[in-house]
């Protein structure tokens, strides 16, 4: 692997619950040119689409109605992935390329599914790669569905970044309140707002502000995600730190929600990003022009540990 | 991908992404082993990797074996082999 991004079509994986307002935010950037030549897919559990018709600004626009490509609609998904790569790899010219996918998933939809989808598949692994999980909250209807679905809460701890929507028509007080909450089951995640795809201010999380209380949903659950830091010293092993984090992956993939960070290996500054099982090929990041004090040291999220645990086991594989 | 066998099917396998040259990648396979040996001490499972061929080997104390193309695979195999769950995070202290 010489390189990890050149060349390779980026994936933006849209997600968030149903309702949340994907389309909206999406037709939003679409329209702002946030994405330069993208190609659309539009992934809807339901029969009858009604996004495609939202989003026309897109240049190249791709439907997926009827199935959850998460799941039953793998295939299909698999399918377009593979015909725009096609397609892409028949144009020489560099600057009339596809320059990137966004992939706005249904309101069903797993993140963590797509990204082994990718990596499982020996063409679209070397074509693609994933640069960033958006997941959309909203902020009227969020405080529900976390208490009552799993599926909502499994969302948001995939996520690389957390967009509020729906701000204006919900209580400031709320809005911290589930902005605090979720804090604490994406710790990693950057937050922002946005009324109708524009950005807005997050009101700011006051000591007085209380998380929602979130029921058990079912037992391996039960305890809140709590982020650990592993540090792994000025010249690391990157040997050790794999053989430890597979074998940490196998045996706790779904209480270990989300590693991420950049380690200094012999081949470059390597990003690595985990969803719970799934890893995402490590991607080559240039050199910073000031030297980056967070390298080297990853970042652990999840339940069913506590850091010097974890150090004391990753000690085991790198001595 | 070589094309009389079709391996590896996968372009390098994440854990393999931290060597560039032939002789890093090399270097890395043989620090693999060691550190899989420390840490299989007392499953009854033991691997080997001479460099030579691709994959890892896993071979269990009655003589059942396997080999496996990346780690992901290993740690599947180990738990086949010894029968009993690995986790890291609860190794015998060494």
């Amino acid at each position: 692997m010489t390189n990890a991004t050149e060349g390779r079509l980026r994936l933006t994986i849209l997600g968030g619950y149903l309702g949340s307002g994907k389309t909206t935010w999406l037709r939003h950037q679409l329209h702002q040119k946030q994405y330069g030549r993208v190609h659309v897919i539009v992934n809807e559990a339901a029969g009858i689409p009604v996004d495609d018709a939202l989003l026309r600004a897109a240049d190249e626009l791709t439907v997926l109605a009827g199935q959850c490509v998460c799941c039953e609609g793998q295939e299909s998904l698999r399918q377009t992935l593979l015909r725009l790569c096609d397609e892409r790899s028949r144009i020489s010219d560099p600057s009339q390329r596809l320059e990137g996918i966004v992939l706005e998933t249904s309101g069903l939809a797993d993140p963590a599914a797509i990204i082994t989808l990718v990596q499982d598949h020996p063409i679209l692994a070397r074509q693609i790669v994933i640069t960033e999980i958006i997941v959309i909250v909203d902020a009227l209807n969020a405080r529900n569905q976390l208490r009552q679905e799993t599926l909502s809460r499994a969302q948001i701890e995939a996520a690389d970044r957390l967009i509020l929507t729906k701000t204006e028509a919900a209580d400031t007080r709320k809005i911290a309140e589930l902005s605090a909450t979720l804090s604490v089951l994406a710790p990693g995640a950057a937050q922002s707002a946005t009324i109708f795809g524009s950005a807005a201010a997050l009101p700011d999380i006051q000591e007085s502000t209380q998380l929602i209380s979130l029921p058990q949903l079912d037992g391996a659950k039960a305890a809140p995600i709590r982020p650990a830091q592993l540090d792994l010293g000025d010249a690391p092993d990157w040997t050790g730190f794999t053989v430890w984090l597979s074998a940490l992956l196998h045996a706790r993939g779904d209480e270990i929600v989300r590693v991420k960070g950049v380690v200094r290996t012999t081949a470059g500054r390597l990003l690595v990003q985990t969803v719970r099982k799934s890893v995402q090929s490590p991607e080559i990041l240039p050199e910073p022009e000031e030297p980056c004090d967070t390298d080297n040291s990853i970042a652990v999220f999840g339940r069913g540990f506590t850091q010097a645990n974890l150090e004391a086991s990753f000690r085991q594989f790198s001595s | 991908m070589c094309a009389s066998c079709g391996f590896p099917a996968i372009p390098g396998h994440w854990t393999e992404a931290g060597a560039a040259t032939p002789h890093d990648r090399l270097r890395e396979r043989f620090r693999r082993m060691q550190i899989l040996q420390s840490v299989l001490r007392g499953t009854g499972v033991s691997t080997h990797d001479g460099g030579l061929i691709p994959g890892i080997q896993v071979m269990s104390l009655s003589g059942a074996q396997a080999i496996v193309p990346d780690l992901d695979a290993l740690w599947v195999e180990v738990e086949k082999l010894s029968g009993r769950p690995f986790d890291p995070l609860e190794l015998p202290a060494s």
